[in-house]
């Protein structure tokens, strides 16, 4: 890398979505609570409501939103989100088209899929639990071209 | 004199299956941890890396900020066994735990009901009704201090818990086995009712509070039963040595006496006294009396005999006894091997 696009890297991490994201790729979230909601038919579907009054044992859903706002395709697009020492994530519940989803037990340096994830707990090494995950991240498996939309999610817990 | 091992015989059945029942609460109550602490901020801060034009950029997203707010809960259990109580007892405590199953600081106010249908008779509420186990002895002391509504009712952080006991006498016209039931209510003072409903700016740190599936209120039931029934049984020994003296020495004959009575109201049905010879002793035939009639060793039609088919023990048929047949007395002689 020369120095001068080190320097631009730098300024694109400083600046963090802020003017830099205007003529390039824009990421927002959105937290929700996910409510159970009885039909007139007596039957319950899933929907989702604003998060005002979180209380421990609610099911929070959280969602980006990525978008190319650049004229040229973005490549290797990697979306991180921590899961907060509160929350504990759903099994099976991170969503994001074409993209591959990896999990991370050790505050996010290090990434794996779901199965191959394994905790040192009093010595001895144990497969991870929903419980041990820090972060989730997606790895898009093709570039997002000009213009194009992609969405992530995930569930998790209130302890 | 009422033992505990003879009243807890007399209703034993029942008081197991109260026992069960009470683990049982218990353990429900222990699933219900009070969670992550009202006033606990949740932040999440999403990111993303990508290459754009050659350059490898992350940026950060914008911040979702939650406070989780209080949920109001509260469970009662009863800590005691099914109370067996006599006819005009007083002061009988029922001991009862109550959580805050909520996950803030929570105050509640207590109440009592005894007028509960399906039960025998009502307990009658003594004057205070309710009291903290303060000394946290699990009996009703002098150290225990009163409850009185809006000056001392219990604040209660997230997961804490406060026994307390309800205090009733019983009513003088009981019958023998009749059950009284009695109850204790907690009721979280920021709210009550549907779970789900917002109380607005009444959680901790300046968050809602919003009633849990509890409603915020909830309360446990204990239960006294009649046993008035007992036997007082009684005895003593008389040595008589070959000496004219009363030395406890081999040849000596001991003189059992046993008097046997029927306290309370209800009948003591079929039954019967037993006591083996003791060890080192001979049973002395033809020496078993009941109120000073002579009964024969042999098992036969008398109500009495000497059963040797695993230790040589005394057995005396008594039959239905009630308070009315008075002192029943057996007399035995040993000698001392």
């Amino acid at each position: 890398m020369s120095v001068q696009k080190f320097v631009l890297a730098m300024i694109g991490v400083l600046l963090a979505g802020g003017a830099l994201a205007q003529d390039s790729v824009e990421l927002t979230s959105s937290v929700y609570k996910q409510v159970l909601v009885e039909k007139d038919d007596g039957s319950t579907e899933t929907q989702l409501v604003a998060a005002d009054n979180v209380l421990p044992g609610d099911r929070l859903v959280f969602r980006n939103t990525i978008r190319n706002i650049s004229a040229e395709p973005a490549e290797s697009i990697v979306i991180t989100n921590p899961i907060e020492e509160e929350l504990v994530y759903v099994a099976g519940s991170a969503e994001g088209e074409g993209m591959a989803i990896e999990f991370s037990v050790d505050g996010g340096q290090s990434f794996a899929a779901a199965n191959a994830l394994r905790v040192v707990d009093n010595g001895i090494e144990r497969p991870a639990t929903t419980k041990d995950y820090t972060h989730v991240r997606w790895v898009m498996q093709t570039e997002l071209a000009a213009g194009a939309e992609g969405t992530t999610s995930f569930a998790a817990d209130v302890e | 004199m009422k033992t505990a091992s003879q009243r807890l015989a007399a209703a034993g059945q029942r008081t197991r299956a109260c026992v069960f029942a009470c683990v049982l609460l218990a353990y429900g109550a222990q699933a219900n941890a009070a969670g992550t602490a009202v006033g606990t901020v949740i932040e999440n801060t999403a990111s993303v890396s990508f290459d754009l034009g050659g350059t490898r950029t992350t940026i950060v997203t914008n911040t979702t900020t939650l406070t989780v707010a209080e949920r109001v809960d509260v469970v009662v259990t009863l800590a005691s066994p099914q109370l067996l109580v006599a006819a005009g007892d007083a002061n009988r405590a029922l001991l009862f735990t109550v959580t805050n199953t909520g996950n803030g600081s929570e105050t509640f106010s207590l109440g009592s009901d005894n007028a509960i249908g399906g039960d025998d008779f009502d307990p009658i509420a003594a004057v205070p009704a309710i009291y903290f186990d303060s000394d946290a002895s699990g009996d009703l002391t002098a150290a225990d201090v009163a409850y009185t509504p809006g000056v001392n009712d219990p604040v209660l952080a997230a997961d804490e818990s406060v026994d307390v006991f309800l205090v009733n006498d019983i009513p003088a016209a009981v019958a023998n086995g009749d059950i009284g039931r009695s109850r204790l209510t907690a009721s979280s003072l920021t709210g009550t009712g549907t779970p789900g409903t917002v109380v607005v700016g009444a959680g901790d740190a300046g968050t809602d509070a919003v009633i849990g599936t509890t409603g915020g209120e909830a309360s446990a039931e204990g239960e006294y039963v009649v046993s008035d029934i007992a036997v007082n049984v009684v005895k003593t020994q008389l040595v008589q040595d070959p000496f004219g003296g009363s030395e406890p020495v081999p040849g000596a004959t001991i003189t059992y006496t046993v008097t046997l009575e029927v306290v309370g109201s209800g009948t003591a049905t079929a039954s019967v006294f037993r006591d083996p010879i003791p060890t080192y002793t001979t049973f002395l035939p033809g020496s078993i009396t009941l109120n000073g009639a002579s009964l024969t060793d042999a098992a036969d039609a008398d109500a009495g005999e000497l059963d040797t088919a695993t230790a040589a023990t005394i057995v005396v048929r008594l039959g239905d006894l009630t308070l009315a047949d008075g002192t029943q007395t057996v007399e035995f002689q040993a000698t001392i091997d």
